[in-house]
């Protein structure tokens, strides 16, 4: 990805403007196939992001988490 | 020094009892502390988050009251009416100040709610309701604090509440007792703990319903500043609907129950994000293959243009060709009738002429001359190859005299005729010469 989105808002922002600016009609060639690249870069963000709270919910304690963090660490 | 005295102590100790007691008798709330009790008297001391004040009652005072069983116990809030005193001490006993309560009741929901409203004004003129609600809060946190009871309802409700959001991160539970005096000060360090770690992104403090003395620990000022100060967004989620606590006024959003403090804390429905993003993805893949094919396909019409136009230019070329035979065709058919018309009329003219004399013979000779006349027909002469020069009249040319005094004559040739140029001395004659 040429930029990483500064939050999940920020690129779902970004995401509703490519998509305005396509339905349009008013973009030409070459930037409806840039605006393509970079929407279709943001999809691969968004659904990254989702992903990672998507895979089951883990429940830890406050000590738990401090144990796992050091284990992690070392 | 020019002070007063020096007095005897003990009877300054007197003057200043007597002087205390003749202070205004007043009612002081706080939490109780410390109560223990002799045969004699009851000592505890009543407690705020600003300070504390030590207060006696006398055993046969306490045991009037009635209070029920219990009910005066560390940790309970309590109105205590009285007014200051000064024990002067005695030759066994050591001297000291305390609040002297003629009469103890518990603190009442409008007693707590005086308090609450205070210590909201207070808290609001510091501008501490504002820090939280300024914080930004993620819309997707990979990890969410909770600090609650570790037995309850509000657990339970919390989890099913992230799962109807589609969220499935971690949670990390800090449990802490939420109705006791030792609830505010565990309370606040979970949180702070809870702040501390980097992954936590939202911290959602919950507890179920109860009295407002139930939810007292909520509403106690070092937690509530705590909470204002810090720097990861907090959610309350303390007692119901109508139960306000002061957590609800410095937190950044306050939810009525656990399902909505869910919701709070993860702003995003994951499961409707999700469809979001495959209708985006959609989206840009007809935008795409749109953009492409739409223009490839004017692309190629274009392309096919200028092979259109020739194929057009060719047929009207035909046509023209076609008509232009066709005109040529006419006028040689044209002539040649005038021209076998012309000979007709002769032949009839000499059959008239004929007609007088012999007729068989005459018959005889008009063949022949018809014969020698077809022979000698322009037309046939034209059609074996040979070509007919006519000057601007239509005339023919018939000399080489003639053709250079005519300068341009027209050679009519079987299918047609072109106009020429004569020159004069032609190199052909001098090759001759």
């Amino acid at each position: 990805m040429s930029e990483q989105p500064e939050s999940y808002e920020a690129a779902v922002e970004r995401l509703e403007q490519i998509i305005d600016r396509l339905d349009s009609g008013r973009a030409g060639l070459r930037e409806t196939l840039d605006l393509c690249r970079e929407g279709r870069e943001l999809v691969v963000y968004c659904t990254a992001e989702l992903d990672a709270v998507g895979e089951g919910l883990e429940e830890l304690r406050l000590d738990e988490l401090a144990s796992k963090l050091e284990s992690e660490a070392t | 020094m020019d002070l007063p005295g020096p007095f005897p102590v003990g009877r300054y100790a007197r003057t200043l009892r007597d002087e205390l007691r003749k202070r205004a008798r007043v009612q002081l709330i706080g939490e109780v502390t410390g109560l223990r009790h002799t045969r004699k008297q009851t000592y505890f001391e009543l407690r705020d988050g600003d300070g504390a004040v030590p207060c006696t009652i006398w055993a046969n005072e306490l045991n009037e009251l009635a209070l029920p069983d219990g009910a005066l116990r560390d940790g309970a809030e309590f109105v205590a009416s009285g007014g200051p005193d000064y024990f002067v001490g005695s030759p066994t006993s050591s001297p000291g100040f305390s609040f002297r309560a003629t009469d103890l009741r518990l603190a009442g929901e409008g007693d707590l709610l005086a308090r609450l409203e205070a210590l909201r004004k207070q808290l609001q003129a510091e501008g501490l309701f504002e820090p939280q609600k300024r914080l930004r809060r993620a819309p997707l946190p990979k990890a969410i604090g909770v600090v609650t009871a570790e037995t309850g309802a509000a657990r339970r409700d919390l989890l099913a509440g992230l799962r109807r959001r589609g969220w499935a991160g971690t949670v990390v539970w800090a449990f802490a007792p939420v109705q006791d005096r030792r609830a505010a000060p565990a309370i606040a360090r979970a949180i702070r703990e809870l702040a501390e770690r980097p992954e936590v992104e939202a911290i959602v403090v919950a507890r179920g319903g109860g009295s407002l003395a139930d939810l007292w620990a909520f509403c106690d000022e070092t937690l509530c500043r705590t909470v204002a100060l810090l720097g990861v967004p907090v959610i309350s989620a303390v007692g119901h609907e109508r139960d306000s606590t002061l957590i609800d006024d410095v937190a950044a959003v306050a939810c009525s129950t656990p399902t909505h403090a869910a919701e709070a804390a993860v702003p995003l429905d994951c499961e409707a994000a999700r469809r979001d993003l495959r209708r985006c993805a959609s989206a840009l893949r007809r935008a795409g293959e749109g953009a492409v094919g739409a223009r490839s396909r004017h692309l190629v019409s274009l392309a096919r243009g200028p092979e259109r136009a020739l194929r057009r230019e060719r047929v009207a070329l035909n046509q023209k060709t076609r008509e232009i035979r066709a005109a040529s065709e006419r006028t040689v058919g044209e002539r040649r009738g005038f021209q076998r018309r012309i000979a007709g009329a002769v032949i009839a003219r000499a059959a008239r002429r004929a007609a007088g004399a012999e007729a068989s013979g005459r018959r005889d000779a008009l063949r022949r001359a018809d014969v020698a006349f077809r022979a000698h027909d322009p037309e046939r002469t034209l059609e074996r190859g040979y070509a007919l020069a006519e000057d601007g009249a239509g005339e023919p040319v018939t000399g080489a005299a003639a053709a250079i005094a005519a300068g341009r004559v027209r050679l009519r040739f079987a299918d047609g005729s072109v106009g020429a140029e004569i020159e004069p001395e032609g190199e052909g004659d001098e090759r001759a010469a």
